[in-house]
């Protein structure tokens, strides 16, 4: 009898017996890959050649108190966190060990945020990803005269949009304002870059209310459901969205369950260019891990180039490090990859950075831009007095954690201005 | 007389329609969930809805091979046991004494057994869970009992003392008077009185924990919870993995209040009908 069937057995029949009993698992504390399928896909496929390893993905709230009151009490069990950027650039970077030398990325500029103004690594970079848009094929005969689906540009989208609103009587433009929705990252990575060129120092600028002037006729072709849209796949297979713009993994589902049906393209360009932001996700070692090596090992597993790819398979996360991608990857994967490639290298391309510096007013500085949509587009409001009411609440953030500027806006010297 | 008559079908149509509708409140969502749980994911995501489920096993499937489901469901049912003991044996002598006795303090103590709902758990966690790391009980079942237990306390000692307030302690006399002590008089006459209504304490303590998160997912690592295990992590997947899991968490529940209906319903005098 084959040897790997006995034991897959006894641990299928230990599981279904409950085994409590502890085990010297690695326990991996995740806030990425949470939806079951991923986190099965993880479990079976990632990590199930690196040993031991428990994987537990987690709200946000939970995986941060967890791993606080594990820090305080100076021991726990978490082995190795993974969590976006955001979330350890929020955390005190002497609660996480150094890991010089455990590998890196292939992008500078990521290792470069994983020393969180440190002089090591923090974390290490381990999956990336970025928002895009997508289509139903129902939406594609509505494209405006002469429009490049490839290089559309904000008025063409809000054209777009509006045709299918005159043809059908129904907004079908679907955006992610729910509860649970990335919003605030189309503001920060996309709207404002294509707008103005910057996040921060432009937040009130001229150039600004032009921004905002045309969210507003976006919204007004926006399916007015959106603010409970948070997952814009299930829109896109339900009908009540044609056109979408979310996070690559948040798109996933409908590409992988109808193909056929979907087509993924680039972020849209305004008068300043195709601004469009990465997504980054990390592994650290919080510094009360119970067995370092194993968890220092296990770091190195997810940097592996077969590891990645089964990452990019489970959770449509890309490679961080360089890999010959397979030919078969899931049709979301391919479809994402394509319209991130084509994004990246188009000539107007404006590649923003993650928000760095703001350590725990990371979230205040995502809640303004959620707010100034809410005032400004939910709410009617002067577009111009919105802005310079939220721009001194906004200096105030950017002094308070003392961040200097990151890309597009140009550097800086101390805190960013908001001029 | 034929005024009377058409009075009184219109009154007894106002109380169907009534009855139907509370049942149609409870119903349908459970109807539309089983529907959901038993079909492809395109039939989920197709509208209109189909009334006639397709007995698609896929959703279902997924969870049976979902790492870690049937030792959690265990550690649910455990939790929720023991939460259940706990507050039915600290909660009703609580109730009994708040209801018999007078004694100094008796209203600060009942503002304060209110009080420990008055904080949100999200802040109590952290604490705890460091408390419980230091002690010892971090990631047990009996820990995360023990703060079930705070939870669903007040609902036991507030449902216990109207239940005792609720009988005469005439009755309790006259059975001292035939003989009986202070504790048979208690076991004999009242217990039987009251056994309805600890019942529904007793489901109102296995609901909340049950149904608890946040503390769960913070103070168990391994020995996780089936919420704990499942909750968070379902309002991020496809939505016909919503419906089944939806399904999963709710049928333990109904299952146990079901098997406990008898005792509750006895209190309305419909007992083994």
């Amino acid at each position: 009898m084959n040897v790997k069937k006995v034991t897959g057995a006894v641990s299928a029949l230990a599981l279904a017996l409950g085994a409590t009993a502890a085990t010297a698992d690695v326990l991996f504390w995740s806030t990425q890959a949470k939806p079951v399928e991923e986190a099965q896909a993880m479990r079976e496929q990632v990590l199930a050649g690196a040993g031991g390893i428990d994987y537990q993905p987690n709200d946000g709230g939970p995986w941060l108190t967890r791993l606080n009151a594990e820090l305080q009490a100076g021991s726990g069990s978490i082995g190795v966190l993974g969590a976006l950027h955001g979330d350890f650039s929020a955390m005190d970077p002497a609660d996480l060990v150094d890991l010089d030398g455990l590998g890196a990325s292939a992008s500078a500029t990521f290792n470069n945020l994983a020393m969180l103004g440190t002089d090591s690594m923090q974390y290490i970079p381990w999956m990336q990803a970025s928002y895009i848009m997508a289509a139903s094929k129902e939406a594609l005969p509505y494209l405006p005269e002469g429009a490049d689906i490839d290089a559309l540009t904000y008025d063409q989208l809000i054209e777009w949009a509006g045709n299918i609103k005159t043809a059908t009587g129904e907004a079908k433009f679907g955006f992610p304002a729910g509860p649970k929705g990335l919003k605030h990252r189309f503001f920060q990575g996309y709207l404002y870059p294509s707008y103005t060129d910057g996040v921060v120092r432009t937040f009130a600028s001229d150039s600004a209310v032009t921004a905002w002037e045309k969210m507003r006729e976006l919204w007004a072709v926006t399916n007015p459901a959106s603010t409970n849209f948070s997952f814009l796949q299930e829109q896109l297979l339900s009908g009540d969205a044609w056109i979408a713009f979310d996070h690559t993994s948040r798109l996933a589902g409908a590409f992988n369950e109808r193909p056929d049906d979907f087509v993924a393209f680039p972020a849209p360009a305004g008068p300043t260019g195709r601004g469009f932001m990465p997504v980054i996700a990390g592994v650290a070692i919080p510094r009360t891990a119970p067995d370092m090596d194993a968890a220092k090992a296990l770091v190195q597993h997810m940097l592996k180039p077969e590891t990645q790819i089964a990452t990019l398979r489970a959770t449509n996360f890309f490679p961080v490090v360089d890999v010959a991608l397979p030919g078969d990857l899931p049709p979301a994967v391919q479809a994402a990859g394509n319209a991130v490639a084509k994004m990246s290298g188009s000539a107007d391309a404006n590649p923003g950075l993650l928000p760095a510096g703001l350590g725990s007013l990371g979230g205040e500085f995502s809640q303004l831009y959620t707010e100034t949509f809410e005032r400004i587009v939910l709410g009617g409001q002067d577009i111009r007095m919105v802005l310079d009411e939220h721009k001194v609440r906004l200096q105030a953030i950017m002094n308070d954690s003392g961040a200097p500027c990151w890309a597009p806006d140009a550097a800086s010297d101390g805190p960013c201005p908001v001029e | 007389m034929a005024d009377i008559s058409q009075s009184r079908s219109s009154g007894r149509f106002v109380y169907m329609s009534g009855v139907v509708l509370l049942c149609a409140w409870v119903l349908v969502p459970l109807y539309f969930l089983l529907i959901n749980t038993l079909s492809s994911p395109e039939a989920v995501n197709a509208f209109p809805k189909s009334f006639i489920p397709e007995f698609d096993l896929g959703s279902l499937t997924f969870f049976a091979n979902f790492a870690g489901m049937l030792s959690a469901l265990k550690n649910s049912i455990f939790v929720a046991a023991i939460t259940m003991i706990l507050s039915i044996v600290l909660g009703a002598p609580a109730g009994y004494a708040l209801s018999r006795f007078e004694f100094r303090g008796k209203e600060t103590f009942r503002f304060l057994i209110l009080l420990t709902r008055a904080f949100p758990l999200p802040l109590l966690a952290l604490p705890l869970a460091v408390m419980f790391i230091r002690t010892g009980i971090d990631d047990t079942i009996f820990g995360l009992a023990l703060i079930h237990t705070t939870l669903a306390l007040p609902f036991s000692v507030l449902i216990t003392f109207s239940l005792f307030s609720g009988i005469p302690i005439e009755l309790e006399e006259a059975a001292w008077t035939l003989g009986c002590t202070r504790l048979t008089a208690f076991t004999k006459v009242i217990l039987p009185l009251v056994l309805p209504g600890i019942t529904a304490s007793a489901i109102f303590a296995f609901v909340i924990s049950w149904n608890e998160v946040f503390a769960a997912a913070v103070l168990t690592i391994e020995n996780r919870t089936l919420t704990a295990f499942l909750l968070q992590n379902l309002d991020t997947s496809p939505l016909h993995l919503k419906f089944a899991g939806g399904f999963i968490l709710v049928v333990p529940a109904l299952v146990f209040i079901f098997a406990v209906r008898k005792y509750l319903f006895a209190m309305w005098g419909i007992a083994n009908r």
